[in-house]
């Protein structure tokens, strides 16, 4: 039997899908690190790429100290949250926001700063103060490039979660890293897979999410011309 | 420290003005000739190298040309090195090997001679042996903190019994299946831990879960170098249960001589596990390197004069 039939019989055996150990149980566990994760790494990094991409300022300290979390390893903050913080989901919650914030301070930064200036100068023209500005003229604008962080930090968050099962930790690297350890290749593969499609699931999640909040008006500023052309005539 | 590296360092230096010496009178008269050429091999960590070493220079010593392959990989880079002559020798774990040459039947004890016995079933059919296994143990050790060894009068695995229910075990993730680890445990002296942790098999986690008080027993290797800083214990096999990782050279039949066989076993008779747990503190302790270390061994325990 190929390792592919092996795997797929692996994934479609009924045993696999239920208890403790079951793949319902562990995607749960994933996906609750990951949200957890991502919306604490959003509130940390977007209020700060926000506000000092809006002002243009100390934009490049902001995003130089935001990628220690991607320079360090982690496994290595991963261990060391353990060693403090013993057993739970608090270490590699660390782990994975200390990876989520950089690509969203960044993002977050750039999204801002790139907003148009004549159209900043507009909204003031028009009596817009400067929350009112913020909110209405430029993080609308913004919202592509932000949304591209947090898809960006999502997804490495979604593969990275795997490293809770090194510590003792429940979700999908639970079977990658049994498996491993056991040569079991069926169940080492299917963690992988499981790991990869809900990395994709995130993506495409989150690209719907985008277009839920991407105003109707920039989706069709950015949107190839004859479409707007038409998209115009019948408006 | 420095100050012995530094030695060493004019050692190497000297041995290394004196090789080109040697190689430069060479060319008029000529060296006693070599007894053959040997290519020793080694796994891809410390320990492996330190025993390929000593296995090395020991032959060298004899009259026996050299070559090393150190750090060569795991044993599925090994094995089939050895099997097609690209390497003559290597330092094995009685147990492990069989485990791998047999395809983890699951025929290893804790019986190193008898698990030889057996491992050299299965080299025949590649044409290699298994030499006699040195009393130096590296494998499966269960530890406890100094703490809890005081707290519980604790030194062999036996004295866990009564008390497993109260303590949390840590060990990798293979441990729950591997027949050495948690099975053994359970059948053998019937522990029944209050948990079990899965963590790494002797590696970072399990190290910080000793810290963090997170576990109170866990699952390291006989030889770590480090267990004496971290304050740990190794508990006594008392009951024989786990496997005969003994030191043990595995040898092409092709230089199996009865020469390079009675060097390899006076190796291997004088290693204790507790020269590998300070050897192994050499190089990855105090970064010292193998073959200094090996040399040192050697000159130490007489096998240079």
């Amino acid at each position: 039997m190929s390792l592919f039939q092996a795997t797929l019989q692996w994934l479609t055996d009924p045993a696999h899908w239920q208890g403790n150990d079951g793949i319902p149980t562990r995607l749960g566990e994933h996906v609750h690190l990951s949200i957890e994760s991502v919306a604490i790494g959003a509130l940390i990094a977007l209020p700060v790429g926000i506000v000092l991409g809006h002002y243009g300022r100390f934009g490049t300290l902001a995003i130089n100290i935001s990628n220690i979390g991607r320079a360090v390893p982690s496994f290595g903050i991963l261990v060391i949250a353990f060693e403090v913080f013993g057993l739970g989901d608090l270490p590699i919650v660390i782990a994975l926001t200390a990876l989520a914030v950089p690509p969203m301070v960044t993002n977050s930064y750039v999204a801002m700063r790139e907003v148009d200036p004549d159209i900043k100068d507009a909204a003031r023209g028009m009596g817009y103060r400067e929350l009112a500005q913020v909110l209405r003229v430029e993080l609308p604008l913004a919202v592509p490039l932000i949304m591209a962080g947090v898809r960006t930090s999502a997804v490495q968050v979604v593969a990275t979660a795997t490293l809770a099962a090194l510590v003792a930790g429940g979700g999908l690297g639970r079977y990658i890293v049994d498996g491993l350890a056991r040569s079991d290749n069926p169940r080492t593969l299917a963690g992988a897979l499981l790991v990869a499609a809900l990395a994709l699931s995130t993506e495409l999640l989150l690209a719907g999410l985008q277009r839920v909040l991407v105003p109707r008006g920039i989706q069709v500023l950015n949107a190839p011309v004859v479409q707007r052309a038409t998209t115009f005539k019948t408006a | 420290m420095n100050r012995i590296r530094g030695s060493y360092l004019l050692v190497a230096a000297f041995a290394a003005l004196a090789t080109v010496a040697a190689a430069c009178g060479s060319t008029n008269t000529p060296a006693p000739a070599s007894k053959g050429t040997i290519t020793v091999a080694g796994f891809n960590f410390p320990e492996s190298s330190i025993l390929a070493q000593l296995y090395g220079q020991a032959l060298a010593h004899d009259g026996y040309t050299v070559n090393y392959k150190l750090n060569l990989g795991t044993r599925k880079v090994i094995a089939p090195a050895l099997q097609s002559g690209q390497i003559d020798l290597y330092p094995g774990y009685a147990a492990s090997e069989l485990e791998y040459y047999n395809n983890s039947a699951g025929e290893a004890t804790a019986d190193p001679a008898a698990t030889t016995v057996k491992l050299n079933t299965y080299l025949a059919k590649i044409n290699a042996i298994a030499l006699t296994p040195s009393p130096a143990f590296d494998g499966n050790a269960y530890a406890v903190t100094k703490a809890t060894a005081t707290k519980y009068s604790l030194t062999k695995l036996s004295d866990l019994t009564p008390i497993a229910g109260q303590l949390v075990f840590g060990a990798g993730p293979e441990c729950p299946t591997y027949k050495f680890c948690l099975p053994g445990l359970t059948s053998v002296y019937g522990l029944h831990f209050k948990q079990t942790l899965t963590l790494d098999t002797d590696g970072p986690a399990t190290r910080a879960a000793f810290k963090n008080g997170s576990i109170q027993v866990g699952l390291v290797f006989s030889s770590d170098a480090d267990l004496n800083s971290l304050g740990l214990v190794v508990l006594q096999d008392d009951k024989q249960m786990i496997a005969a990782d003994n030191v043990v050279p595995v040898i092409r039949t092709a230089v199996d001589t009865d020469e390079v066989k009675n060097v390899l076993n006076k190796v291997d008779a004088g290693l204790t596990t507790t020269d590998l747990v300070t050897m192994n503190g050499q190089v990855e302790l105090l970064h010292q390197d193998a073959d200094a270390v090996a040399t040192a061994y050697l000159q130490q325990h007489n096998y240079f004069s």
